[in-house]
């Protein structure tokens, strides 16, 4: 910045070259204009020169303030001020540089761009049902494939065993278990598994109690039964190394799928052996399915009840349907390498499958939920045609639509339809003349739902809309 | 006191016409005002300076609805009276 002092005497010079007047005349004007100034401002007054400014004395108040050196308290006196308030002219002149710079609302920068987004923000929208809906496809070819052979399985793992059943298998026991010696070695081997000595007794007294078993009763009696069967068949083998590693991986199958151990009693350990290993590997799947299943089904949610998420407008949808997509696309990935990684023996993909299949009553219940909100989107989108009415009302002084809509569908913001239903009879709808009928449409319950946010967003984006057409 | 005020005192002073106080009135005012806008600082002896100060950006919020603004920065044009004014104003009393 240049700054440059210009003295008075140079402001003589160049006045008297521009209006072509001696040197002495300018200078004498100059020294009349300061002290008329000066004299205006003693008496007072406030002098205004066109174009250029407005001189106008301030007073100073006196104030206490301290000296540096001592910290004594010291008062300054009042003084009067001359304070100039360029004029407008000059003060736009001067800030010609920076004329083009305009104050900017900070807080008003993020609607704008948000707005914009609504149309982006759907694309995900759409991506991902349509990526649920693959999913689905998918659960179902998979269940479809397996069904055939399992389906009875499967249904006996979702419930618990009957009884009926158990005291089979307590027959199998009874006769089992008077090869007793044996299997309480093993019994005792296996303290180290989850079956309590105690039980060991009860299992014993049951013999004589007969076929009336509680749950847990009911484990032992199998786990004893599948013991047995391994030392019959393979006493050479290290018994309790096979037995454990088969009890945890045979836990839930032999729990859930009693029939099945009585119907093929004569399972060969080698087969089980063999089974080990891709048991592990499916237990790890399905701890990946499960988790999978809760964060899609957690978006899921999200994406359904939380209100900035369905409002479209909110940046986080993006993310979230960013982040829903990942989940998506990688719990495609799992259904699809699954095939490869597992067996396809019809009996290792049980234990997957007993997961996926709640998984896909949960998609599927999701997958539900997200149609009806697209048909809600479709609602929205879709002109609206009033066939049926529910009433009609005459319009008396001091009625309103937004009255009216309250009335009628339990929110003032619903007003927009009632409009619409009878736009042809009010010309503007903040003023609804006195007489006239306005017929209250029948509406979709989904549509005018007060608990749904969007409902109401609609609703109020449809004011907005209306109100402006009245402005335009 | 306004313009006319100012220029009727003035040509009582000077013994001359209105008409050319008027227009030596005009010619300092836009001399002024060209030397302002090229950023110099006048100074008028016994008077005072008149100077261009930068007013940097700023954010102001808006004490009631939270808004915050940028202000983009300006030149302003400042006026600060000589040593010489402020005694003579000293002499002033202060009526309020």
């Amino acid at each position: 910045m240049n700054k440059e002092k210009i003295s008075s005497q140079e402001i003589i010079d160049l006045v008297s070259s521009k209006s072509s007047v001696s040197k002495r005349v300018a200078e004498e004007f100059l020294k009349v204009l300061i002290s008329s100034i000066e004299e205006a401002l003693l008496a007072g007054e406030v002098v205004k020169i066109k174009n250029f400014g407005t001189f106008k004395l301030l007073w100073n108040e006196p104030r206490k303030s301290v000296n540096v050196q001592t910290g004594d308290d010291i008062l300054l006196a009042g003084y009067h001020k001359v304070s100039f308030t360029p004029d407008t002219i000059l003060r736009d002149l001067v800030n010609e540089p920076f004329a083009h710079l305009l104050p900017v609302e900070l807080d008003s920068e993020n609607p704008e761009p948000i707005q914009e987004k609504t149309d982006v923000a759907l694309d995900p929208l759409r991506i991902f049902t349509d990526q649920a809906a693959e999913i689905k496809d998918l659960l179902s070819e998979i269940q479809a494939l397996s069904s055939a052979g399992d389906s009875k399985i499967l249904k006996e793992e979702s419930e618990p065993v009957l009884p009926v059943e158990s005291t089979v298998v307590a027959e199998d026991v009874y006769k089992l278990i008077q090869e007793e010696s044996v299997v309480e070695h093993i019994q005792e081997e296996q303290v180290a598994i989850q079956i309590p000595n105690e039980v060991t007794e009860p299992v014993q007294t049951q013999k004589e109690a007969g076929p009336i078993q509680e749950s847990p009763v009911e484990f032992v009696y199998e786990e004893k039964h599948q013991k047995s069967i391994v030392t019959e068949i393979d006493k050479q083998q290290p018994v309790d190394s096979v037995v454990s590693i088969h009890e945890e991986r045979q836990f839930n199958d032999e729990n859930k799928s009693g029939q099945s151990v009585n119907s093929i009693p004569e399972l060969d350990s080698m087969e089980f052996l063999k089974d080990i290993k891709p048991r592990r590997k499916r237990k790890v799947w399905l701890l990946i399915v499960i988790v999978i299943a809760v964060i899609v089904g957690l978006s899921a949610g999200l994406y359904l009840f939380c209100p900035p998420v369905t409002d479209f407008t909110n940046s986080s949808i993006e993310k979230v349907g960013k982040i829903t997509d990942n989940v998506v696309a990688s719990v495609a990935n799992l259904f699809h390498t699954k095939p490869k990684q597992t067996p396809p023996v019809a009996r290792t993909i049980i234990v997957p499958k007993d997961t996926m299949v709640n998984d896909s009553v949960d998609d599927e219940v999701a997958v539900v939920e997200k149609e009806s909100v697209d048909s809600l989107q479709v609602m929205f989108d879709n002109p609206r045609v009033y066939t049926k009415f529910i009433g009609s009302e005459v319009v008396k002084p001091g009625n309103r639509l937004t009255i009216m809509s309250k009335k009628y569908y339990g929110n003032k913001d619903f007003w927009v339809y009632i409009y619409e239903a009878n736009k042809e009879n009010i010309p503007n709808p903040d003023r609804i003349s006195e007489g006239t009928v306005i017929r209250i449409p029948k509406l979709d319950s989904r549509l005018i739902d007060v608990t749904n946010p969007r409902c109401i967003k609609k609703a109020k984006e449809l004011h907005d809309v209306y109100v402006k057409n009245k402005v335009n | 006191m306004n313009h006319k005020e100012l220029i009727a005192s003035m040509a009582a002073k000077l013994n001359a016409p209105k008409s050319i106080v008027a227009d030596l009135l005009e010619t300092t005012v836009t001399t002024c005002t060209e030397l302002l806008v090229e950023e110099k600082t006048i100074g008028f002896q016994s008077f005072g300076n008149f100077e261009v100060r930068k007013k940097e950006e700023r954010l102001s919020v808006h004490p009631s609805t939270q808004i915050r603004t940028l202000i983009p920065p300006k030149l302003v044009v400042n006026f600060k009276q000589s040593n010489i004014l402020k005694d003579k104003l000293k002499n002033l009393r202060h009526n309020e």
